[in-house]
């Protein structure tokens, strides 16, 4: 058995210290560490349930390897469900428009909405449908998931345009 | 708005939040303290006699705290009709998919190695891997038992008669392919000994009154010693109506003395059951003007090799087989064929959508071979404000007019603004 390294890393806002075997994904090494709304459901990059942001960037943890993340910044779908404005009221809205069925791909589907939206998403179906292309949802059909998205970048938009007027 | 408190209000679901912020528990988020990881190793043959396991150098793997084969199960074969599946290989494999052991150990990657250093000896079989060819009983899958091991016959009218007053007579075979449910979520199951000697099985199931009554006779267990409980399930789709891990883990807790944990991989996901493949016979006979007068279906079902729900899927499937049409005269012939190929199972409208799609291109063929408009030739068949199925079952409802109609609207609306395709 390899010998496992200390990876230092601020996951949610805070700051940890966790040990990773050289060969380790982050998908495990978080999941070990009780960060189980990280799901796994194909641990080779296909279907999506493990994004993560990194760096303020949406990964797929499953093929990142643990080691790489020394000193950077992870945000779970427990993390970015908290935070104003974006995450709180997308995760609002995946409750109102019913976008999750069986629940087991809205960890990674609401990690690569709050991505979508923090980077200026538009409220724009067909710019969601390419944002999400990389999450599989085997329930849903996409529809109300593309449907929680676009609502959120609407009301975001309203609100900064109030915000203009001001 | 709706004029109801409840009727047409949308009512969000009490876990919806909890799912958003992935607060919800799956099996795979369990951890026991003390827990063992279990990983099984396969067949390495579609059909092949068992000459021995070794699993003596698994045994001595670092981290291993037991290994179980077939010797282990207390009553190894299983099925909710038929019981002809084994927990785990013993004289032969049936499929590449059989598992041979199951191995516990500290860590799931210890587990793994441990797995691949079983050794197993075989003399390979000849497999038998296609459905017709099954049918000729020269390689049998399952001893004593011809492959067809299931016919489901139904009659209704003389389709002899129907045939014989026929202006027209159109033919057409179809088969569709094996397909995986594919849930998000893959297998997992856990067990553990609570201190009063009761077993706890948790997995990721849609039927755990099921698996109770098929895991009670497997591990030979008094009902007031086995639990079986289900968490959160990450999707299913039929895929998770079938026992596979669960009696594995529980051997290797009662074995080991030890919680067992096995989550299946996305490879190993494909080993659990699939929609079975139909081959598919439809010739039907018509009047000059589109009336249908007779209907007669042959279906071949590949069950891999075990029945599990092969032959309730294959009934249901050849209830619905002549399709939603006025037909006096039906007759259908189905066939539940044992193979050496992987396991049919329930998967969402259980045998249904392969017929639908059937006895759908069958319609479109007729109506093309007539010279007849598709809409027009479903209209005059259809059961459209009445009908009397295959069973002879009365169906008065207007349900099939307001959904056809609105079917073709809902057409129009989508392709009206979209360009004409380019012959």
């Amino acid at each position: 058995m390899s010998e496992k390294v200390a990876v230092s890393l601020k996951i949610n806002g805070k700051e940890v210290t966790l040990l990773a075997a050289p060969e380790q994904n982050l998908l495990r090494l978080l999941r070990e560490n009780g960060y189980v709304e990280v799901k796994c459901g194909c641990e080779e990059g296909d279907c999506g349930t493990c994004t993560v942001l990194l760096d303020g960037l949406s990964v797929k943890s499953c093929v990142t390897p643990a080691c790489a993340c020394e000193g950077r910044e992870v945000w779970t779908a427990a993390g970015v469900s908290r935070q104003e404005r974006i995450g709180r009221l997308l995760r609002d809205n995946f409750a109102k428009y019913g976008a999750s069925q069986c629940g087991f791909c809205t960890p990674g589907m609401m990690v690569t909405g709050v991505n979508y939206l923090m980077n200026n998403g538009v409220p724009d179906r067909q710019a969601i449908r390419a944002a999400i292309s990389g999450n599989l949802c085997r329930c849903t059909g996409y529809k109300k998931i593309i449907d929680a998205i676009y609502h959120t970048a609407q009301e975001l938009r309203r609100e900064t345009a109030g915000e203009g007027m001001l | 708005m709706s004029e109801y408190q409840v009727l047409g209000v949308r009512t969000p679901r009490t876990d919806a939040l909890l799912e958003a912020s992935g607060q919800v528990v799956y099996g795979a988020d369990i951890v026991y303290p003390d827990m063992l990881y279990a990983a099984a190793r396969y067949s390495d043959y579609a059909h092949a006699r068992i000459l021995s396991v070794d699993v003596s150098e698994a045994e001595r793997s670092p981290g291993v705290r037991g290994v179980i084969t077939a010797k282990d199960v207390p009553v190894n074969r299983f099925g909710y009709k038929f019981q002809d599946q084994p927990v785990l290989a013993d004289y032969k494999v049936y499929c590449k998919q059989d598992a041979i052991a199951v191995v516990a150990a500290d860590t799931e990657a210890q587990a793994q190695l441990a797995a691949e250093k079983i050794r197993v000896e075989y003399e390979p079989l000849t497999p038998v891997l296609d459905p017709v060819e099954a049918m000729k009983d020269e390689v049998l899958v399952q001893e004593g038992s011809s492959n067809v091991v299931a016919h489901i016959k139904l009659r209704k009218g003389d389709v002899g008669a129907g045939f014989a007053a026929a202006d027209k007579i159109v033919e057409e075979e179809l088969s569709t392919q094996k397909v995986e449910h594919v849930p998000l979520e893959p297998h997992v199951a856990l067990s553990e000994l609570r201190p009063d000697g009761q077993l706890v099985i948790t997995t990721s199931t849609s039927r755990a009154f099921a698996y109770i009554t098929q895991l009670l006779k497997i591990l030979r267990m008094d009902m007031t010693r086995l639990r079986v409980l289900t968490p959160a399930v990450g999707g299913a789709f039929g895929g998770k109506n079938d026992v596979s891990l669960e009696p594995w883990v529980a051997l290797l807790t009662l074995k080991t003395g030890r919680p067992v944990k096995m989550v299946f991989s996305r490879k190993e996901e494909f080993f659990t059951t699939l929609r079975h493949p139909y081959r598919m016979k439809y010739k039907t006979g018509l009047k000059r003007d589109g009336a249908i007068l007779a209907r007669k279906i042959e279906i071949i079902s590949d069950s891999g090799p075990y029945v599990c729900l092969g032959k309730d899927t294959l009934t249901k499937a050849s209830v619905h087989a002549a399709g939603p049409y006025n037909i006096p005269n039906i007759s259908v012939d189905s066939y539940l064929v044992y193979t050496n190929s992987a396991l049919g199972g329930a998967m969402r409208g259980f045998g249904v959508p392969q017929v639908a799609f059937a006895h759908e291109v069958h319609t479109d063929t007729i109506a093309h071979e007539l010279g007849m408009d598709p809409v027009e030739f479903r209209r005059k068949n259809l059961f459209y404000d009445r009908g009397e199925a295959a069973t002879g079952q009365l169906l008065d409802s207007r349900a099939m007019r307001a959904t056809f109609e609105r079917a073709l609207e809902l057409e129009k609306k989508s392709n009206e603004g979209r360009e004409e395709p380019r012959a």
